[in-house]
């Protein structure tokens, strides 16, 4: 996907990323090094094309550290030497939802949770993309009948990709962040 | 000094799942650990009750993950008990043969993930993950399943071993020896590891034994207690293994002592492959109704990698009128109320790591 984008257009953008941060931290006594900005408005405020938008926000999509139960072990699975989740661009798992852009809802959410998932969800920023990974996430999946758990993770948050299996395998889950990849990037429809 | 009081989790990275901590800190000594738990509470027990017997493996299996075959194979020998059904020879020692390979999986995790809890991010974790990848392969190719097994039926098993699971096994488990080796020396000649658990967050013997704490939480605090040895059930009297013990119970000796575990689970499993007879050791198949009832009560005890798992069954015609777990990590969980006093916050985590707990079994 590279070639689409001229190297001038990163160059110039670099440059005025440079200038804004420098701008907005003159006389201050601290150092540019890390911006956090809304991606729809970099592409207004430097005229990035859309396309460029899209294109960096399908190349990192980090995840966030959130396991709930079994399903988790996979997840880590996922981020372990044999898949190597980050030659994809979904770089090791953010331990915290401000720096992360996809919720991975891995195990069953009882009523006590919901709370705290929904205030994980709030937490991140925008863009932000949930997989509800395995059977529970998607349906409540063995524990349907429980009188503590809530029948799939839907309920409460607006689920982008849904991963079946008890529980699925780590290359599911590759999967299920490419179809992640190719929604964002409208490859696929909704 | 005034006391601080902090709150930590539900959702923690370090914290090994869903469980909150409240501590009380002054300055930067702990005063007071509360957990609370619950969050993932589902009500396994209350949900046995309404299956047939042979419905409810796969939620036995989802206590425990990261070793569910001995959640399994607990309660389908409890099961057995009640229905009076002799398990065939067979059968046992290729029980004994997944256990103990269930057991090497689990521990690898728990070295993976203890250095993730001491800030050191990923690298072990990587390694022991992948070795570990290698033995759920081996039981993949056992059963047909990575992680969920539901391979135990009533009197044996769901399928013989592959024919040429042997030699495959005895491959993986000499480059394991190797590879226990490398952990050793890789973990073992860093400065930083051993200040970081030497010494902290003791159990003594006694304390251990009121507590209750059971597995390599209580072998490490000096207690010889192992259900394989003092209660042997298959053929674990039949095959030669020690129980490691370590005295001191720091967090060391509890690291130590899963790599000491892992040693003796690979001569086993040797021993176990050179043993096992030929013949049968196929199970009944699932069927919705199974042989009438012989013993109301049936109560099993077994050492699953965290510790002693039991399960209490009371029989009703065809399905649990009452089945009662003994969490071995709810249990082990507790014992860090008593061990985190005067830690310093970093430390805690360290030491909730080497309880090595998995928070669906401490909830059920």
């Amino acid at each position: 996907m590279t070639e689409e984008y001229p190297e001038e257009e990163f160059k110039i953008a670099k440059k005025e990323m440079d200038r804004l941060v420098y701008e907005s931290l003159k006389g201050r006594d601290v150092k540019p090094n890390v911006m956090f900005a809304k991606m729809s408005d970099l592409s207004r405020a430097f005229g990035i094309s859309k396309g460029m938008v899209k294109w960096s926000r399908v190349n990192s999509l980090w995840p966030m550290q959130f396991g709930l139960a079994c399903c988790a072990i996979e997840l880590m699975g996922f981020g372990s030497a044999r898949i190597d989740a980050e030659r994809k661009g979904y770089l090791l798992f953010r331990s915290t939802p401000r720096q992360s852009d996809v919720m991975l809802v891995a195990g069953w959410v009882t009523k006590s949770m919901v709370p705290e998932v929904k205030r994980l969800y709030e937490q991140m920023t925008e863009p932000r993309y949930v997989i509800a990974f395995g059977e529970c996430a998607t349906c409540g999946g063995p524990w349907f009948e429980s009188y503590n758990i809530i029948r799939g993770i839907d309920q409460v948050l607006p689920v982008d990709v849904y991963v079946a299996g008890c529980p699925p395998k780590p290359e599911n889950l590759f999967e299920a962040m490419i179809k992640l990849q190719n929604k964002i990037s409208g490859k696929i429809e909704d | 000094m005034a006391i601080t009081r902090i709150n930590i989790g539900p959702v923690h990275p370090s914290t090994h799942g869903v469980l909150q901590l409240v501590v009380d800190l002054d300055g930067d000594t702990i005063e007071r650990v509360d957990p609370h738990i619950g969050y993932l509470h589902r009500g396994v027990e209350k949900l046995t009750e309404t299956r047939m017997y042979m419905q409810n493996p796969p939620y036995m299996e989802k206590l425990d993950y990261l070793a569910p075959m001995s959640y399994d194979e607990a309660y389908v020998s409890a099961v057995e008990k009640a229905l009076g059904i002799e398990v065939k020879e067979r059968a046992m020692y290729i029980r004994v043969i997944l256990l103990e390979l269930q057991r090497i999986a689990s521990h690898l995790f728990f070295i993976g993930t203890v250095g993730n809890d001491l800030g050191q991010m990923f690298t072990l974790f990587m390694w022991a993950y992948m070795d570990r990848d290698k033995v759920l392969d081996l039981l993949q190719e056992a059963t047909g399943s990575r992680m969920f097994y539901v391979n135990m039926r009533l009197g044996g098993m769901l399928s013989d071993l592959p024919p040429d699971f042997e030699e495959r096994t005895l491959e993986t488990l000499d480059y394991m020896e190797k590879r226990i080796k490398e952990y050793e020396s890789f973990i073992e000649k860093n400065p930083v590891f051993h200040e970081r658990m030497k010494n902290i967050g003791i159990l003594s013997p006694e304390k251990a034994l009121d507590l209750g704490v059971t597995g390599p939480v209580l072998r490490a605090s000096g207690v010889q207690y192992d259900v394989r040895k003092n209660s042997p059930y298959y053929v674990y009297d039949k095959l030669h293994f020690e129980i490691k013990i370590l005295t001191k119970g720091d967090n060391f000796a509890r690291y130590k002592l899963r790599l000491l575990e892992m040693r003796e689970s690979i001569r086993l499993i040797k021993e176990a492959f050179k043993s096992m007879p030929a013949g049968d050791a196929l199970g009944m198949p699932v069927k919705l109704r199974s042989p009438p009832t012989k013993n109301r009560i049936a109560c099993v005890s077994r050492e699953a990698p965290k510790g002693e798992v039991m399960m209490y069954l009371v029989a009703d015609d065809q399905k649990p009128y009452r089945l009662s777990i003994r969490s071995p990590n709810f249990i082990n969980l507790m014992a860090i109320m008593h061990m985190a006093k005067g830690l310093r916050t970093a430390d805690l985590f360290a030491t909730l790591g080497t309880l090595d707990l998995v928070m669906g079994c401490v909830d059920k």
